[in-house]
């Protein structure tokens, strides 16, 4: 019955106006949506295929112990050039990671630890507390300070801030905190201002308007109806917030952080200009010098087109490759955290 | 289903509340209102409602969009504070304690007087912990008896074998319906003495509505109901008692089966013969 019902139907639109699905493919409306929505991915992938093709040398130059190695010498470009493994290369030449790597982690962890809990908090009270419009004052203030060149912060941090720290914070620092476990590291010698705390500091003060604008958006969605129903129950403004409010936002608080994680990873200008620009060695405190991976291709980009050879320019790509890497990974990871927050707690099309 | 339509010529009690008139009448006063009047700013919303309600009791308060119904209904347990230049002049008493009083105990109030909204508010947490959010809010009971408060608040509204084998599920997997029998059993977890109901079956299918109002009428005595509603049927299968609120103003109140069979007020008549709103 059922069957014959179908076939009447689809040979009755067959003869009459039926339209071939395949006349979409034609659509040129169709085409063009394909093509604009794969660019993203082909931008990706291209700048991944280029990077690593660009890094080849370097990559079988220097090896796996690239990751692990902290030296970083870029051998004697004015004598003849020697070959290894295939490799034409400046004789002595000798690249390490590990500094890089580490820098770039430690100083975004650091700000990422100071950004967070004063941007959620700032949009906390901003979303929660202001009126509508204090509230949007305040938003214009955010992408007032989301706009200022990284130079400018990078000026003010290696030639006021940095050195305010460092005479009158630092040493009180050094001397006061206990010398336990992660907060030994608070301890030792404080510099002169350059270095991993302030370039910290600065780069907080950078991401905190990408994390606060988005977390106040955030805020502002999470339906009234389920604030009040908490408000309702007898729950304190305090248990609604952190009971209804932060659980709703809670993946959206993620998506944003990475958003700043990735910002500060990638941070050149400010970071080349407040890190100390130490090659070679590992920070031993957190008031050390130290470099990144960003600041590092940018200060060494000069002096690496004098090598004949192109070795240390294909070893900056091969940094590059990494800080790519590092930025798709911690993507991957705030991907991963979202679903798994998302499938115990936000609703998922129905019921909103 | 037949429930759904209310035939009140045959039987005008039926489908009504199981608690008699009679024993309403004996049972003591939970819910005074006197001279209540509400106002945002320089305008008054409400006036002139005054309310004696017996434990026990269902009320339903009908009237038009913006007659002042869920402004009354919002004032009772005090969720009109957040909204800005809200004021209030009269009396509303909870067992003998002044609601309007500003050293009233709000998180104690709110507990005895729970509220459902128009649409289910499940909170963003597992169907366990929503059941036990005010519990815990409260510290109403030792961890120990967590499990049994709720399976005890789920059965009661008839949603545990449902949900059984997911309490530690999204609520937001579930229908509208069981969403809104969850905020349900999330406010009798706390053990209120009065609920507060603004159109609580507006959004839903007519079987989830029979089953709301089915546990409406078996939760009574020991909670009392009032509730706002734009179903004039809902009105007369579930409530004892009527209030009709017309531009601002309590029109009239009283006993169901009066207000609806031999109104006094002109608008009254008007409305709840379907001839507006």
């Amino acid at each position: 019955m059922v069957t014959r019902a179908i076939s009447a139907t689809e040979s009755g639109s067959a003869d009459n106006h039926f339209v071939p699905s395949v006349a979409l493919g034609n659509n040129p409306i169709r085409i063009a949506t394909a093509i604009v929505s794969t660019l993203p991915l082909l931008a990706l992938g291209s700048i991944l295929v280029v990077l690593f093709f660009n890094s080849l040398p370097a990559i079988k130059y220097n090896g796996f112990h690239f990751l692990t190695s902290k030296h970083w010498n870029p051998g004697n470009f004015y004598a003849n050039p020697v070959t290894t493994n295939g490799v034409t290369h400046p004789i002595l030449a000798n690249y390490g990671a590990w500094p890089l790597i580490v820098g770039t982690l430690l100083s975004s962890l650091i700000a990422i630890t100071i950004a967070l809990p004063l941007s959620v908090g700032a949009a906390l009270i901003v979303a929660k507390s202001l009126g509508p419009r204090l509230r949007n004052l305040l938003g214009v203030f955010f992408e007032l300070l989301a706009g200022i060149p990284s130079v400018i912060f990078g000026l003010w941090g290696a030639l006021t801030l940095g050195p305010l720290l460092a005479r009158d914070v630092y040493p009180l620092l050094a001397r006061h905190i206990p010398n336990v476990i992660l907060l030994k590291y608070f301890r030792g010698t404080t510099g002169s201002g350059e270095g991993l705390l302030t370039s910290g500091i600065v780069l907080a003060i950078m991401i905190v308007p990408i994390i606060a604008s988005t977390t106040r958006d955030l805020f502002l969605q999470v339906p009234k109806l389920t604030e009040d129903g908490a408000s309702a129950l007898g729950l304190t403004q305090w248990e609604v917030t952190r009971n209804v409010t932060f659980p709703w936002v809670s993946a959206g608080i993620i998506g944003a952080t990475v958003l700043g994680l990735a910002r500060a990873l990638g941070e050149t200008m400010a970071v080349a200009m407040i890190s100390g620009s130490v090659l070679g060695s590992l920070p031993t405190n957190i008031y050390s010098t130290y470099t990144t991976i960003a600041a590092t291709i940018v200060s060494q980009l000069d002096s690496a087109l004098t090598d004949a050879t192109g070795l240390a320019v294909d070893t900056l790509a091969e940094v590059a490759l990494i800080i790519m890497v590092v930025t798709l990974l911690t993507n991957v990871g705030a991907r991963i955290l979202i679903k798994k927050v998302s499938t115990t707690s936000l609703p998922v099309g129905r019921g909103i | 289903m037949q429930d759904l339509v209310v035939n009140t010529e045959d039987d005008p009690h039926k489908g009504q509340p199981a608690t008699e008139p009679s024993t309403i009448e004996l049972a003591e006063i939970i819910l005074n209102v006197q001279d209540l009047q509400i106002g945002f700013g320089s305008k008054v919303v409400i006036e002139e409602v005054n309310l004696d309600l017996r434990k026990g009791s269902i009320v339903s308060l009908i009237g038009p969009t913006g007659s002042g119904k869920t402004t009354f209904l919002r004032s009772i347990n005090r969720m009109n504070d957040k909204v800005s230049g809200f004021w209030t002049k009269g009396h509303i008493t909870i067992s003998g304690k002044e609601v309007l009083s500003p050293d009233i105990d709000l998180l104690e109030l709110r507990r005895n007087v729970g509220m459902l909204f128009q649409r289910a508010n499940p909170f963003p947490m597992s169907i366990r912990e929503n059941i036990l959010s005010g519990v815990k809010a409260h510290k109403l009971a030792k961890k120990s008896s967590h499990d049994d408060i709720v399976r005890d608040s789920l059965e009661k509204v008839g949603l545990w074998k449902a949900v059984e084998k997911r309490l530690s599920d999204s609520p937001f997997r579930l229908s509208g319906g069981q969403q809104q029998l969850l905020c349900l059993a999330r406010s009798l977890a706390v053990q209120p003495r009065v609920l507060l109901l603004d159109e609580p079956t507006s959004a839903l299918d007519p079987i989830s509505v029979e089953a709301v109002e089915n546990l409406i009428s078996k939760l009574v005595p020991e909670i009392t109901f009032i509730v706002v509603t734009h179903s004039l049927a809902q009105a007369k299968r579930i409530s004892n008692h009527t209030m009709f609120f017309y531009d601002g103003k309590l029109m009239e109140s009283g006993p169901t089966s009066k207000i609806f069979e031999d109104p006094e007020m002109p608008e009254t008549q008007y409305y709840v013969s379907g001839r507006m709103g």
